[in-house]
């Protein structure tokens, strides 16, 4: 188990008891990327709101049936994705993260022998801050992570920014380890790609 | 010899660290002998790290959290998230 399995437990002992301050330090470390995927599996906004308020409502309700056999936040974005599911399938669509089936977005970077075409830059001139077209570098790669397919989007946001291990992915997604790792490097050579162009048309 | 595309195909298990003994040493081969990869590689921590910060963007106001986070309680049974 992870050093934070102690804190973890007093902070569902806080949330079971009812705890605002509690509640809303695992609201805000959450609630965005809740969002983002429900909006990716749902593609619209209000719904996904909607959505997001009944798994927060499911969470709290439900947080004394929590038995830590998942961390706490693995255990929050399964009931999201549940919740989500279900709403797309009463909609009339059925949601799948199986691979997109789409070509790798470096498919055109290689010659016949599988050498660069165009030599990769050096991002050099790269920083989180970094103002581009408007807005800092951060601000851009949320950009980006919201262009993504559901299955993608989902993936780098439950393994690249809320840290979930590997099977716990997975298991909220219904999908192999190595399906999950595929969409995550899709999903990065997505982001990747428009980091580079947008710092390629900073330099022209 | 690993080619410049097997390289980058296999980027992301090398920045996570999952690539087995045989094909991290192909890899470490390659990137030493290529200025491409080694600079695509790079690029990919970048995204990878850059992924990870963009996370913790506060695109939410504090009067909407606050407002959003009553909603929430509001429709729990009585008595609960009264506390402070
Ligand atoms: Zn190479």
């Amino acid at each position: 188990m992870k050093p934070d399995m102690a804190d973890e437990t007093a902070l569902v002992a806080q949330l079971a008891t009812g705890d605002r301050a509690a509640f809303e330090c695992v609201y805000r470390k959450h609630n965005a990327s809740m969002l983002r995927i429900c909006e990716g599996m749902i593609r619209n906004r209000a719904t996904a709101e909607e959505v997001v308020q009944d798994s927060w409502v499911a969470v709290l309700n439900g947080i004394g049936r929590f038995e830590g056999r998942s961390s706490l936040a693995g255990w929050i974005f399964a009931i999201l994705v549940n919740k989500a599911r279900s709403r797309a399938q009463r909609d009339g669509r059925m949601i799948s993260f199986e691979s997109d089936g789409e070509e790798d977005g470096l498919a055109a970077a290689f010659d016949g022998r599988g050498r660069w075409k165009d030599m990769p830059d050096l991002w050099e001139t790269i920083t989180p801050d970094r103002i581009v077209e408007g807005r800092n570098m951060l601000a851009h790669v949320a950009a980006a992570i919201d262009a993504l397919p559901a299955s993608q989007r989902s993936v780098l946001i439950l393994r690249g920014q809320q840290d979930l291990d590997p099977s716990e992915v997975c298991a909220i997604l219904n999908i192999s380890e190595g399906n999950m790792r595929v969409l995550l490097h899709r999903a990065r050579l997505s982001v990747r790609n428009s980091l580079d162009a947008i710092l390629a048309g900073s330099r022209s | 010899m690993l080619s410049c595309k097997e390289v980058a195909e296999r980027a992301s298990a090398l920045i996570d660290g999952e690539l087995g003994m045989f094909d991290l040493l192909q890899m470490r081969l390659h990137l030493a002998m290529c200025k491409g990869c080694s600079a695509f590689v790079r690029q990919m921590r970048i995204t990878r790290d850059l992924t990870a910060s963009a996370a913790l963007l506060d695109d939410q106001r504090a009067d909407e959290v606050d407002r959003r986070i009553a909603a929430i309680l509001s429709r729990l049974p009585d008595g609960r998230h009264t506390g402070p």
